[in-house]
């Protein structure tokens, strides 16, 4: 294929990309080195507001930026090279953590914290989608023809659902009084509280995920079984193969670039989680990356909002997810030269 | 099967759109606002509308969208709904105008009482107040004989007795979700203790004797509160005792109402009000003073500004408020307390009274910084004096990058 | 066929299999079915501690709105029968009516109508007979299961719901149809290509792929707000304002989408021997012809399985549409988490739950419908890693 072929075909696509998500990019990692800070002065205000019977008021020295003749805020820029990130990291004091001999006081800095939750969350996820998916695709393969088509459907709800509303209607099963916590309560007959504690806010989060996600790695293996060489499971019964040695030898192999490829999928996804923060409300005892950032870029009610360090945490986020990626780009790179 | 109303409802509202209830004017300038979505803002916009030409978003991203969106030029929006905190950076912004001539012409309407007057400058219109404030279930307090509770020490105290009573599930409610829940609750404790958040320079002052004793009476409270009490908001608390769970609880003013919903509550009539606890004797009571109301923008023509002038004045006159007299505490002529106001309007009598919440840009930076650092004290990863050091900590960084410290 | 001995199965497998796979449905239909039956309580039911009480509604039934045991016989018979119907009959009418390469839309119709129609039998012809059928049967017409429509009356008439409705409607179709057509384009070409360059756009995609999207769409608010001063310049009087735009969202989406998008149709398209179109450029066709007329028959099931993956994203959107959009043209999922801000009350609750079905039940039918589609669309290779 011509250079100019094929530059026609992908051009779309590739203008969307720069213009939508290149450009953001490069404009969140030169925010990251920089700081843009309103010139402020202080002057004294004096305000009135409401009370009964008559208005109050006070004066207060206040803060305010000052307006240019457009009327604009007076900004200053500055490159402050890695102070962003300094500010995210916070190293001097994890070494202070460490040099006290109290490592675990590293997680109570919010970065840390929001990577230790994260990694977790992703590498504990990810064989369980990848076993419950496939044990999923076998059973449902083994399944009379009759059945399978309303067994996929029930199977494929989870994915399809919307995500807040899924991590939603799991929430409220719990919560409180919740039907599921109160069988439990009466099960075990004692008192259950299912959001007082980290460890069980953290086993929801990742049961929801589990739940969310293995649908679509059962329908994607499901696809794959359907293409397995009946030659050579039929050879491979003939060697006297068991069941097991089957699966072992001849359905793993064919299946391993749809495991790779759910993999790679889901350590995308499973590392920006977001969505399963709010919906189960666990700011106070796990937060993710992405929730980090988000957090950081939302305006208090004076309007402040951290850009700096909102963009000193994306990139933080994109090189750790590069890293976890690198051994899957590896794989791709090799296909690539041998293909 | 009742489906069927679902049917005819859908054919009716066809039908019955367009209609123009009473206004007093006919609006042909179109006007938009953007403003929070709770009932008040439903009751407030809803009257605008029937003056024709106006499209009202409520919106919960309005904190995010509204200094962007009023300050493109000209403003996407002509009128924006704010409180007391989300006002701050609409002023230092500069993207409000004063309404004072405005008013002269067409706010006869108005009192004097709902003018929010920056340096002698009308720059918004209050239409109504809110305050957390103390909600009890006076059916209980008086099986097990208590008197209502002044201070938080008779808080604890009665908290104890309907423990040991035995008559109810947790005997107290409490706002704290972390983040800015969590950090209001504190606050309010915090200012009842008479502490203040901020030098005159800026420099952050919470990591103190008060601060410390702010936590503490806090982290008491939380022994009779159902373990939860991280993840309940005020939408929590309010089913809390709506369902009877619990027998008092520090709530906004503006949840009073929904107590005596039949179609929710099964404690009609049960619950009273009564003025915010004090901290400490002689002090003010633990809270806050908040008010809502409306501004226009900057970056219009004055003919709009005039007909939104109109607009807010329509919307907040006496017959909105004898139609939606119980969805806030309203500030506007013609409103009639009932049985669960008198709580904030004991408050906002209080000697002293409480003070209004401090909204300056360091507040906003010190509320993020407590809504963060705070859950880790209730956690029991850190304690009262760690935590109070990591707020200080994490408020100096947020501070120094918005350039309000050195 | 008779089954191989080899391969028959012991009874211990058969019976573990599908015990498995029955408490996995039970697993992944409960939630969904919980909040369904929760959005047909008053608040009071809703929320009970109770299970019993959430299912049998005491204090819906004791406000007069219930269901008699005739009323859940007629109602999961026509439930089975509309299942049915979608899976059996539906496909059959499409392949049979619609013009042959234009499947798509005769499926888009297809479904729309049935939809309709199962909307008009079950809440507009089926009440009023059964109001009838009740009154006339005594205590088997009596309601036993408290149940209440309001909630659904409250958010879809109420609240115009259907606008969010008609909105989520419009950044979909635009979604799905520009992410195909510019998705399919990418992917054949990257397909056919092997330089290194189509690899290393390949994992740039990927790396964008896997950014967090709240970055993103926090640097898009100020740009698209500002839009038409800053287009001013270069565009005169008619710049837009760009914020609250569904056409501005649907760009946005179909970027964020276009990663996703390439990489799944690019491997569908190795899968389609790249004799084919060889042949076709041998008798004369140029790129473009041998897409057009070799490829674009043969492509459907990995498109619509891959239009399938833009469809949920652009239906369950919410941090792009909840910052970008007006309340105007708010889509479905935003709306829904209005319901969440801080002045909730339990009722609104409850409304978000019933609003939070109804915007499932779509879903619901697509699956439903396309569920074959699905499959052999990614047997067909749509996923090769």
């Amino acid at each position: 294929m011509k250079f100019r072929t094929f530059a026609a075909f992908v051009g779309p696509s590739i203008f969307l990309m720069v213009l939508f998500i290149a450009a953001p990019l490069v404009t969140v990692f030169l925010q990251s080195f920089q700081l843009n800070q309103p010139i402020v002065e202080r002057v004294e205000v004096e305000t009135c507001t409401p009370g009964f019977p008559a208005q109050k008021c006070v004066t207060e020295v206040k803060t305010q930026p000052l307006l240019d003749e457009n009327g604009n805020v007076r900004t200053t820029s500055t490159w402050v090279g890695f102070e962003s990130y300094a500010n995210v990291l916070q190293l001097d004091r994890v070494a202070e953590a460490i040099s006290d001999g109290r490592p675990g006081r590293i997680l109570t800095i919010d970065f840390w914290k929001a990577l230790r939750f994260t990694l977790t969350f992703t590498l504990v996820t990810l064989p369980l989608v990848i076993g419950v998916g496939l044990a999923i695709a076998l059973a449902v393969n083994n399944l009379t023809r009759a059945l399978r088509g309303q067994i996929i459907f029930v199977s494929l709800l989870p994915f399809i659902i919307t995500p807040v509303i899924g991590a939603l209607s799991i929430r409220w099963l719990f919560i409180g009084d919740g039907i599921l916590t109160s069988l439990l309560e009466s099960w075990l007959d004692r008192d259950i509280s299912m959001f007082a504690q980290g460890w069980t806010i953290e086993a929801m989060m990742l049961f929801y995920r589990v739940w969310h996600v293995a649908p679509f790695a059962f329908v994607v293996f499901y696809a794959g079984l359907q293409t397995v060489n009946q030659d050579t499971l039929e050879s491979a019964i003939i060697d006297g193969a068991s069941r097991w040695e089957r699966l072992r030898y001849v359905i793993i192999p064919h299946l391993m670039p749809l495991i790779v490829f759910i993999a790679l999928i889901h350590l995308m996804d499973a590392y920006r989680a977001f969505e399963e923060v709010v919906g189960f409300s666990s700011q106070a005892h796990r937060i993710t990356l992405q929730w980090l950032t988000y957090d950081y870029l939302t305006p208090d009610d004076s309007g402040n909002r951290s850009i700096s360090r909102a963009s000193a945490s994306a990139m933080l986020t994109m090189v750790g997810i590069v890293i976890l990626l690198i051994p899957l780009l590896r794989r791709s790179w090799r296909d690539h030269r041998g293909g | 099967m009742k489906l069927k109303t679902l049917a005819i409802g859908v054919a009716l509202s066809l039908m019955s759109s367009g209609a123009y209830a009473a206004c007093s004017f006919e609006n042909t300038t179109p006007i938009k606002s953007l403003s929070a979505g709770f009932e008040a803002w439903k009751s407030v916009t809803d009257a605008m509308a029937e003056c024709g030409n106006f499209e009202a978003e409520l919106d919960q991203e309005f904190r995010t969208k509204q200094p962007s969106a009023l300050a493109a030029n000209p403003a996407l929006y002509q009128i924006g709904g704010v409180s007391n905190g989300t006002v701050t950076p609409l002023l230092n912004e500069g993207l409000i105008r004063p309404l004072d001539d405005l008013i002269a012409e067409h706010g006869q309407g108005l009192s004097e009482n709902q003018m929010i007057k920056i340096d002698g400058k009308t720059m918004a219109v209050a239409m109504m107040v809110n305050t957390q404030h103390l909600m009890y279930r006076k059916d209980i307090f008086d099986e097990v004989g208590i008197e209502v509770p002044k201070t938080w020490d008779e808080v604890i105290a009665a908290a104890q007795k309907i423990e040991e009573a035995g008559v109810v599930e947790y005997p107290l409610g409490a706002t704290m979700k972390s983040g800015w829940n969590l950090a209001q609750d504190f606050n309010n404790m915090f200012l009842g203790y008479g502490g203040s958040f901020v030098n005159d320079d800026s420099t952050p002052n919470v990591n103190s004797e008060v601060g410390v004793k702010a936590l503490e009476t806090m982290k008491k409270l939380t022994q009779f509160m159902d373990p939860e009490y991280l993840v309940s908001d005020s939408t929590y608390v309010q089913q809390q005792f709506q369902q009877g769970k619990i027998a008092m609880a520090n709530l906004w003013a503006s949840r009073a109402g929904a107590m005596d919903d039949e179609s929710e509550s099964q404690v009609v009539g049960k619950v009273h009000a009564a003025a915010a606890p004090l901290a400490m004797e002689g002090g003010a009571p633990a809270t806050t003073l908040w008010w809502d109301g409306m501004v226009i923008a900057k970056n219009i023509t004055d003919e709009e500004a005039e007909a939104a002038m109109k607009l807010i004045v329509e919307g907040l006159d006496t017959e909105m408020v004898k139609a939606n007299n119980d969805d806030a505490i309203w500030l506007i002529p013609g409103y009639e307390p009932s049985r669960l106001a008198e709580g904030a309007i004991a408050t906002v009598n209080a000697s002293p009274a409480p003070a209004s919440y401090p909204s300056t840009s360091q507040m906003g930076l010190m509320h993020t910084a407590l809504g963060n650092e705070l859950p880790a004290f209730f956690t029991g990863e850190r304690d009262a004096k760690a935590t109070l050091e990591a707020v200080e900590a994490a408020y100096v960084t947020a501070a120094k990058e918005a350039g309000v410290l050195e | 066929m008779v089954t191989p001995k080899a391969l028959r199965q012991p009874m211990s497998l058969r019976f573990g299999s599908a015990a498995f796979l029955a408490a996995w449905c039970f697993i992944a239909a409960f939630p969904i079915f919980w909040i369904a039956v929760m959005s047909f309580k008053t608040p009071v039911d809703a929320f009970a501690a109770n299970p019993l009480d959430v299912v049998f509604g005491p204090e819906t039934r004791a406000r007069g709105n219930g269901l008699s045991v005739i009323d859940i016989l007629a109602g999961l018979a026509m439930l089975f029968l509309a299942a049915r119907l979608a899976m059996r009959w539906l496909p059959r009418m499409v392949a049979r009516y619609s013009p042959p390469g234009l499947s798509v839309v005769g499926w888009i119709i297809g479904s729309l109508a049935f939809g309709i129609g199962f909307i008009v039998v079950f809440f507009v012809i089926l009440p009023p007979i059964l109001d009838v059928v009740n009154g006339m049967t005594g205590p088997l017409g009596a309601p036993v299961i408290g149940l209440t429509a309001e909630h659904y009356e409250a958010v879809w008439v109420e609240n115009d719901f259907w606008r969010n409705f008609v909105n989520s409607l419009i950044v979909t179709t635009g979604v799905v149809t520009v992410s195909l057509t510019v998705g399919t384009l990418a992917g054949y070409g990257l397909a056919r290509s092997g330089s290194t360059l189509a690899f290393w756009i390949l994992i740039v995609a990927l790396i964008f792929r896997a950014l967090p999207h709240s970055v993103l769409v926090a640097g898009y608010l100020p740009v698209f707000i500002n839009s038409a001063e800053m287009l001013r310049p270069i565009l005169g009087e008619n710049a837009p304002t760009l914020y609250g735009q569904p056409l501005a969202v649907i760009a946005v989406l179909v970027s964020i989408n276009q990663p996703f998008t390439i990489w799944m149709l690019r491997s569908f398209f190795q899968n389609i021997p790249a004799e084919l179109d060889e042949a076709a450029r041998v008798d004369g066709c140029t790129h473009f012809q041998a897409f057009r007329w070799v490829i674009m028959p043969v492509m459907w099931p990995g498109v619509i399985t891959t239009g399938l993956f833009s469809f949920l994203l652009a239906y369950n959107d919410f941090l792009v549409t909840s910052l970008l959009l007006d309340a105007q043209n708010q889509t479905m999922v935003p709306a829904i988490a209005g319901y969440f801000n801080r002045e909730t009350t339990t009722t609104d609750q409850v409304e978000a739950v019933a609003a939070a079905v109804s915007i499932t039940a779509p879903l619901f039918l697509l699956v439903m419908v396309f569920q074959r589609q699905i499959v052999s669309g990614l047997t067909a290779g749509a996923v090769k890693g």
